[in-house]
Formats: C-alpha cells, sequence, structure tokens
C-alpha cells in the first residue's frame, strides 16, 4: 500500500471546457520524499496539486495511505493534507498570527469547539512560526508583507494544520535566497519525519537542489518521474521549452544537476 | 489588540446608552411626558437596536461569504427582496404584525440572496459582477414595491415610499422585543459559525484547503443572513449602509477575527442606530427625516472611499 498518494488513470477537464487538463495520469508517490512536480506552464501541475488538496470540482479517485480522498469530510481530509496556494493575501485587515491560526480550524468538525482550546491553537501557532523562521512578524498585518514573507506565514500555516502531506504551489517562489535555504532545510527536515512534500516549481535549479524526485508533465500528460538526474535530460529539457538553449552541468560545490541557459537562438 | 477590544466594548456600550437616553429624551415633541416615552420612544429604541443588530451583523456575515468587503443587505439588493416580499405579504392579508410579514420579508430575502449566490458561482463570480448584480436586484425590487403599492393604493405610495427609505415609527413594544430578542438568538447562531467564516475571508479554495465545507457553510449563513435581513426590513423598511459601515470600522479597530467582529458588530450596530434614529427625528424639528438617509448619508461617501481605496490595492 502506498503511504501517500496515489492516482490511477487521473483525467481531469474543468466545468464547460472542452479540453482535458490532465489526462491519464497515474502515480504513486510515498511518504518521506520531496517531489519536484515540473512542466512547462499550463500542463496542469496546479490542477493536479489541488486535485490532490481536494478543492477542485467533481468526485476523483485519490488515495492517500489507501483509503479514498473524497469519502473524508473536509475538515479530515484538511489534517491530513495541507495546501499552500501561490497567493496568500486577504482584502481584510488580519495579523500574520491571526492567519495562521485559521489553520486550526480543521481540528474539529464543528468550528464552535475550538473555543475552549484558545491556548493549545496558540502554542501550535507559534511554533510553526518558529520553524518556518516568521514568528517576528506574527504582530504584522498580512497586507503589509512582502511577498516572500507572506509566503513564509502561509507555509506556517500548512504545518499548523498538523498535515503529513503538504502540497506547494510555487509557495518558494517570492523567497529571497537567505528565506529559501531555511526552508529547503526546513523542507529536508520534514521529510525525515516522514512528511510527503509535492512542490510545484518553475526554478528547476531549487526543484534539483531540495528534490529526491521529479515529476514532470507536458499537456496534460505524465511525461517521466524518477530521480532528478534520470528526469531532467538534455533531450527532455527540449521538448519541455523548446524555445531555451538549456545546459545541464553539475553543481561545482554539491555535484548536483543544474539548469542554465546556453546559447540563445538569436545568439 | 485585547486592548483595542477593551476599549471597542467600552465605547460600544458607551455610544448605546448615549444614544438610548438621547432617544428617550429628545423627539419631534419638545417636553414629553412618561407615557408619550413609554408609548412610543421606548419601542423605537428597541426596534433600532434590533434592526442595527441585525444589519451589521449580516452585513459582517455577507462580506465574509462573499469575500468582499463592500457587501451588506442593502448594496447586495437584499433589503429590497426582502421589502417586495413584507409588501407582497402585507397586502395579501397578513398585518403588519410579526409572523406573517416577516415570513414572506424572509422569502423574499432568501431568494434575492440564493440569486446572488448563484451568480458568485457562475462565471468568475468577480466583485464587480456581484455588486453589478446586486445593485440590478435592488432596483428590481423597489420598483416591485413601488408597482405594488401604487396598484394596491394610490394614496399609499408617499407611506410606501417614507418605508422604503426606513421608517421606524411604526415600532409598537410587543413586536420590537421580539425582534430584538431573535435578532439575538440569530446573531449568535452566526457567532459560533465565527471560525468558519474567518477561513471563508482566504477565499472559497482558500476555506476549503482548510477544511471547511464551503457549500453547506454558505447555506447555512445565506439562511441566517436572509432571516436577519428578513427581521430588520420588517421591523422598520429598508436602511442601508449600517451593514457596510459598521463592520468595516470594527474590522479597522480589532481585526478580523469573527469572534470578536460578530458581537462588536451587533453592539455597534444596535448603538449606531439608536443615534441615527435620534439624529433623524431632531434634526428637522417638528419634521422627521427618515433614518435610512441618515445612515446612506455618512455610508454612500464610505462606500466610495472603501472602493477606492480597494481599487488601489489590489492593482
Amino acid at each position: 500500500m502506498i503511504s501517500g498518494i496515489s492516482v490511477y488513470g487521473l483525467s481531469f477537464r474543468y466545468p464547460g471546457s472542452t479540453t482535458d487538463v490532465l489526462s491519464g495520469v497515474s502515480l504513486e508517490l510515498d511518504r518521506g520524499k520531496v517531489i519536484a512536480l515540473l512542466g512547462p506552464n499550463g500542463c496542469g501541475k496546479s490542477t493536479l496539486l489541488k486535485i490532490f488538496a481536494g478543492i477542485t470540482p467533481g468526485q476523483h479517485k485519490v488515495r492517500i495511505s489507501g483509503g479514498l480522498l473524497s469519502e473524508l469530510p473536509a475538515w479530515r481530509r484538511a489534517q491530513r493534507i495541507a495546501y499552500v496556494a501561490p497567493e496568500f493575501r486577504s482584502e481584510f485587515p488580519m495579523t500574520a498570527f491571526e492567519a495562521v491560526l485559521l489553520g486550526r480550524i480543521c481540528q474539529s468538525a464543528h468550528a464552535a469547539a475550538l473555543w475552549g482550546r484558545k491556548q493549545e491553537d496558540e502554542h501550535a501557532v507559534i511554533a510553526a512560526m518558529t520553524r518556518t523562521g516568521c514568528l517576528g512578524l506574527r504582530h504584522r498585518e498580512l497586507q503589509s508583507l512582502s511577498g516572500g514573507e507572506r509566503q513564509l506565514v502561509a507555509l506556517a500555516r500548512a504545518l499548523v494544520q498538523g498535515a503529513k502531506i503538504l502540497l506547494l504551489d510555487e509557495a518558494l517562489s517570492r523567497m529571497d535566497l537567505h528565506h529559501q535555504a531555511l526552508c529547503g532545510k526546513l523542507l529536508r527536515e520534514l521529510v525525515s519525519e516522514g512528511f510527503l512534500i509535492i512542490v510545484v516549481a518553475h526554478d528547476l535549479n531549487l526543484a534539483c537542489e531540495w528534490a529526491d524526485e521529479c515529476v514532470v508533465l507536458l499537456g496534460g500528460k505524465l511525461l517521466a518521474q524518477g530521480s532528478v538526474s534520470e528526469t531532467l535530460t538534455p533531450e527532455r529539457l527540449r521538448v519541455l521549452y523548446p524555445g531555451a538553449q538549456l545546459v545541464i552541468s553539475p553543481s561545482p560545490a554539491t555535484g548536483v544537476p543544474k539548469v542554465f541557459f546556453g546559447n540563445t537562438p538569436e545568439a | 489588540m485585547q486592548a483595542s477590544r477593551k476599549r471597542a466594548y467600552f465605547w460600544g456600550v458607551f455610544v448605546w446608552l448615549v444614544g438610548i437616553v438621547f432617544a428617550l429624551k429628545f423627539g419631534s415633541v419638545a417636553d414629553a411626558d412618561t407615557s408619550l416615552i413609554l408609548q412610543l420612544r421606548l419601542p423605537r429604541v428597541i426596534l433600532a437596536s434590533a434592526m442595527g443588530m441585525a444589519l451589521a451583523v449580516s452585513g459582517a456575515t455577507l462580506q465574509a461569504l462573499f469575500t468582499n468587503p463592500l457587501c451588506e443587505p442593502y448594496t447586495l439588493g437584499i433589503s429590497s427582496g426582502s421589502a417586495f416580499g413584507a409588501v407582497l405579504g402585507a397586502s395579501v392579508g397578513v398585518h403588519w404584525v410579526f409572523g406573517g410579514v416577516t415570513t414572506t420579508a424572509f422569502l423574499g430575502a432568501l431568494i434575492f440572496a440564493g440569486i446572488l449566490h448563484a451568480i458568485s458561482l457562475k462565471r468568475d463570480g468577480s466583485a464587480l459582477t456581484l455588486l453589478l448584480g446586486g445593485v440590478m436586484l435592488g432596483f428590481l425590487g423597489s420598483s416591485l414595491v413601488a408597482v405594488w403599492m401604487a396598484l394596491a393604493d394610490p394614496s399609499g405610495i408617499q407611506g410606501a415610499l417614507y418605508w422604503l427609505l426606513g421608517d421606524l415609527s411604526r415600532a409598537r413594544i410587543e413586536g420590537a422585543t421580539v425582534l430584538i430578542g431573535l435578532a439575538l438568538i440569530l446573531s449568535i447562531l452566526i457567532w459560533r459559525r465565527s471560525r468558519e467564516l474567518d477561513a471563508l475571508l482566504m477565499g472559497e479554495e482558500g476555506a476549503q484547503a482548510l477544511g471547511v465545507d464551503v457549500g453547506a457553510t454558505r447555506r447555512k449563513l445565506i439562511f441566517l443572513t436572509s432571516s436577519l435581513v428578513a427581521l430588520a426590513v420588517s421591523g422598520g423598511g429598508m436602511v442601508g449602509f449600517i451593514g457596510l459601515i459598521v463592520p468595516h470600522f470594527v474590522r479597522r479597530n480589532v481585526g478580523s477575527l469573527h469572534r470578536n467582529v460578530i458581537p462588536l458588530s451587533a453592539l455597534w450596530g444596535a448603538a449606531g442606530l439608536c443615534v441615527a434614529d435620534g439624529v433623524s427625528r431632531v434634526a428637522a424639528r417638528p419634521y422627521e427625516i427618515p433614518v435610512g438617509v441618515v445612515t446612506a448619508l455618512i455610508g454612500a461617501p464610505l462606500f466610495l472611499w472603501i472602493m477606492l481605496k480597494r481599487e488601489r490595492g489590489t492593482e
């Protein structure tokens, strides 16, 4: 049995659309790994992530630890899977602390029952914010934070849900290098605690740095799955990004494969 | 935050008490005796408090439901739907008592809120679509009320217009007491859903990801909100902008957690409408300005201000 997420022959189209966003995707993803979900724009990465998170319309046969995701009530689902959207903002005034506190809603079927657990919730929030390094922002208004700071807060909110599966859609993309490194380290730590982390990323180098495995989508179909060096081959990169001439070479410091721009077609 | 919360409660109670004393003491007659105060002004103060509470709480709830700080029963046309329901109920024989008219007012509010819900789910469900839909529903409801009133009794037009602008002068002690009781119960039922309302502030997908069953929560909250609007409208016609002004200032002062926003909106809504009603009675003595005009004079510019500020923020 797969301890993480599995789908078999998953197809999806948005209501009213005539084309499939995803077609026939089969995946088995075990816990204890960081998975980078890669592919060009519009290949279905974000949709796949949302289906895993259980927030797209319709019934999908997504299994977590063998059980069907769609059979879980919403609050149970959120205890097992946390999803971080590319944008984390609200039009309403809210401090970073309050925003992270929202992640505790799934602790009970009846939100009203949470009123007696204020202290426990607050401890969890402080622990999560400390872990993602954004405790210092807790009294700041969410609206006043920079994009990268908001992403740290969003990551903390995902952690307080207590889920062992984290789905991150471009969730590190706006952070500075310092915070990207810290969060990368955090992801590795979480994985050693048995998390499954699926990251949608456009930055291939970041993906290579932190991921154990890559899943590559093209046109809604699964193109490749496997270790970084197996999946990111020069031939495949040409198929994925035909407009860019890319060169893969190992990083001088770590030996991890890195992707560079080669000669541009004009040059 | 703790301190600002306490301050908000303290000043809310203070303003409410001042409003009550003011409204009992002053009116269209300069020196009133005790019986006048008890028979006319007391019910009116209770009615104003109940309506203010109902409108502010429903405004705060609608804002979270549609993730838009410009929503409230009046701007979304739900008040108009409710008014049409009330007029229809009254004209087919259920009299100006609570019960009959409130039920038809509730149905009117529920139908209009349901249409809005459908609009918000259709297409992109953007804020603009929603608000324009609400404005159109508002026109539709008000026009239907006017047509109905004109057909029923030509001399009733002026009364109808007055009522459409918000008119608390029909207050009776029994009705007002029942109304404030019901408004309180409904507000508490909404308050119990504070955490779900908090989650809805992150948008539909955001709330779903947090573990909220958005569809079911929305349906329940629309039902409760429509009931509140129906109470307010059947009590004293259409009073706009209380549901916009009050939650806006509460959120600015204590943040957006509904655990605080709902009770403070109830308190400040009651206080605000008491004061506005007092002003409506004494500003042009011996005539009365409809209370809805007073709230609109403050609320409409505020609406524009929030709208312009939002535009800048979302660029």
